[in-house]
């Protein structure tokens, strides 16, 4: 298992859009993913759980893999979150 | 009961904004949103199966509306407009949504509607519970998809099921929601709420559905099976007419039919009045899908592109630069040879922050060119990428809500600086795209003069402008009766714009409302706007006034428009000139039904 704190920079939040590019790039492996916020988890791999994070900008996750391709799918994700979704920052 | 009381108003007029011009009449279909409260009722064990089976072709008929949604969407608005409809695909087999219903109904041994209901609102909740105003509204996701599947549990079988060959009333409809309807043969809608650049009215006008939006009142005055028209040439919605009434529409609607026709014969004809005087004719546009209406209404070129769409759409905070330059490309790609303006972005006034700015007063606030010279990572990077596009074809470049020259000077150091960047980048452009300002702030035309030594051309936005002049919030009922723009004041406005830019030799645009307001035309003509740019479905009425007119004609009907006191009698006047001059024009009139 292994976990990696993300910041969210895009101006909007994890709306709908930013939402269901994470669940997508998250479906491409294997490994289970779930999102941490203020104690609270959800299933990276919903894009419902993803979007009643309510995570604004500027909001601290806590990104959690496991399994046999935790790493790559970690790799991917943080790309994802770093280019601000393709948003504005 | 309340729809007895509805019905009982005969001929009761609503009064909105036409987004889709054309007639309608029929029967209405009363369309609402699924109330959230659906009834609890206990399931038989036996029947737990047969419930279960029932979500589950709810949910594969959701699936097959958002498909078909998917595809016009894409066709007619672009990819983008197209993801928020791919996102709530994904919800409708969703882990937190699908097996958390089918549980419900077993463990509870409840119907699917409410267990629907209870999971989707759970997670509704916690949205809303958000701090972000913004991210609270995205919960309407989550509704859309709720609604939509509660729809096909209680309908048993179709889609977003409204009657065939019926008018659809709606306190407010979705891009979505009017794709589905045409294809079940809708005749035209009306919404309490909705403006012209909405999706939605976008949407009406591509599929040819005559629209109506911001009527405020129309779901509550109107019942299903009411007898109704719409009329989205003035922005009405009669209610039950009487027999007159309705023959009186059955009448225009014939003409409106025949006059479309003879629009495509007018299609190829110059825009020229009688004595020889040439007016060019642009539209106003937002999205890159509306450009084939370019040809078929005979614009030629975009007199405002207003790229505040491309910013606000889908809630995305803001495109790329290199995402914008592709947009712009494939804009001017598809209008060379004609000319496309670029508005810089226009934010603020009645446009949302995308930044969550709040002010009390924002028309007279932080707002179009104002922010952009504040906010450079904004401004930049929407330069570069229009002059980047500009390789491709003619373009040119104008400034939003400017009020003082030096604003003017500013934005031609940033201009100068970009494309000093983009030249040692070694990227083509064009050096030579003309820069044009509003004038839409009473200052710029009383400076007139000096803005036209510093640009190259002007655009008059007439809505700001009379809301200026006469200090006026024309979304205020209360005092909406005054706002009129054809008041000889702004008309004075308008003239010292057009004898500053002739006097130093540029060209005069207009691309406000006032320009669709045909008794307007001659009058522009006459005040000497040498352009007339405006959503295009309404340019072939526009050259049918201009074809059949002199322009010393128009400037005989300026000078009686700038003494004239009394705007009723001036309309009067105006509306029999047309008669008398230009064939079939007349009921094109905005205004009250008389």
């Amino acid at each position: 298992m292994i976990e990696k704190e993300v910041t969210v920079t895009n101006r909007a939040g994890l709306h709908t859009r930013p939402a269901s590019m994470i669940v997508r790039t998250a479906s491409q492996f294997q490994s289970e993913f779930f999102i941490q916020k203020d104690g609270y988890e959800i299933n990276g791999k919903s894009i419902i759980g993803v979007m009643t994070l309510a995570a604004e900008q500027g909001a601290t996750l806590t990104l959690v893999f496991e399994g046999s391709d935790e790493q790559e799918a970690l790799v991917a994700m943080e790309a994802i979150f770093e280019d601000g979704f393709g948003e504005v920052k | 009961m309340m729809d007895s009381q509805k019905t009982s108003e005969e001929g009761t007029v609503s009064k909105g904004i036409g987004v889709s011009p054309g007639i309608a009449i029929g029967p209405a279909y009363l369309y609402a949103r699924v109330s959230f409260d659906v009834e609890a009722q206990a399931v038989d064990p036996e029947k737990i199966e047969h419930e279960k089976q029932r979500f589950e072709d709810a949910v594969r008929k959701a699936e097959r509306d958002l498909h078909k949604i998917i595809a016009v969407t894409r066709e007619k608005l672009g990819e983008d407009s197209a993801t928020i409809f791919e996102a709530q695909l994904m919800m409708l087999r969703d882990q937190a949504m699908y097996p958390e219903v089918i549980a419900f109904i077993e463990s509870k041994g409840i119907n699917a509607g409410y267990a629907v209901q209870s999971v989707m609102s759970k997670h509704r909740q916690v949205m809303e519970a958000s701090d972000s105003e913004y991210l609270r509204e995205r919960s309407n996701d989550l509704l859309d998809i709720q609604d939509r599947i509660i729809r096909h549990l209680r309908r048993g079988r179709i889609l977003s099921a409204v009657d065939e060959n019926s008018i659809v009333i709606a306190e407010n409809l979705t891009a979505a929601d009017i794709i589905l309807f045409s294809r079940r043969g809708i005749l035209g809608c009306a919404m309490d709420f909705g403006g012209p650049t909405s999706h939605v009215s976008i949407m009406a006008r591509a599929l040819g559905v005559p629209a109506i939006v911001s009527t405020h009142n129309a779901t509550s005055k109107v019942s299903t099976g009411d007898l109704v028209v719409v009329d989205g040439i003035r922005g009405e919605l009669i209610v039950n007419p009487d027999e007159d009434t309705l023959a009186a529409y059955r009448v225009k609607q014939e003409r409106y039919a025949r006059l479309q026709q003879q629009d495509r014969q007018l299609m190829d004809l110059p825009s020229e009045t009688l004595d020889g005087h040439s007016i060019e004719l642009q539209a106003n546009l937002e999205l890159r899908e509306e450009i084939p209406l370019l040809e078929e209404n005979g614009a030629k070129g975009i007199g405002l592109f207003r790229t505040e769409m491309l910013l606000l759409m889908e809630g995305r905070a803001l495109v790329t630069e290199e995402e914008q330059a592709l947009e712009y490309s494939k804009v001017i790609d598809a209008v060379t040879p004609h000319t496309t303006t670029f508005r810089v972005l226009d934010l603020g006034g009645d446009k949302l922050l995308p930044m969550g700015h709040r002010e009390h007063n924002p028309f007279l606030g932080w707002r179009g060119i104002r922010i952009m010279l504040d906010k450079p990572e904004l401004l930049v990077p929407q330069l570069k990428a229009i002059l980047r596009a500009s390789a491709k074809g003619p373009t040119r470049i104008l400034l939003p809500m400017v009020t003082q020259i030096s604003e003017v000077r500013r934005f031609k150091e940033v201009w100068a600086d970009t494309m000093d960047t983009l030249t040692r980048e070694g990227v083509p452009f064009d050096s030579d795209i003309p820069v044009g300002v509003m004038v839409e702030v009473p200052s710029v035309a009383l400076q007139a003069r000096l803005f036209a030594e510093e640009v190259d051309f002007f655009s008059i936005g007439t809505n700001d402008l009379t809301q200026y002049v006469l200090a006026v919030d024309r979304g205020n009922d209360m005092v909406a009766e005054i706002y009129d723009e054809l008041h000889p004041a702004v008309l004075q406005l308008i003239r010292m714009t057009c004898d500053a830019a002739h006097a130093v030799g540029i060209p005069v645009s207009l691309c406000g409302e006032l320009a669709t307001n045909l008794r307007a035309v001659p009058v522009l003509l006459g005040l000497g706007v040498d352009t007339l740019s405006a959503s295009p479905v309404y340019l072939p009425a526009i050259k049918r006034v201009i074809r059949a007119m002199k322009r010393t004609e128009g400037e005989g009907l300026a000078e009686r428009a700038l003494v004239s006191s009394d705007p009723e009698e001036f309309r009067g006047f105006m509306d029999r000139w047309l008669e008398e001059h230009a064939c079939g024009v007349s009921f094109f009139l905005e205004g009250p039904a008389d």
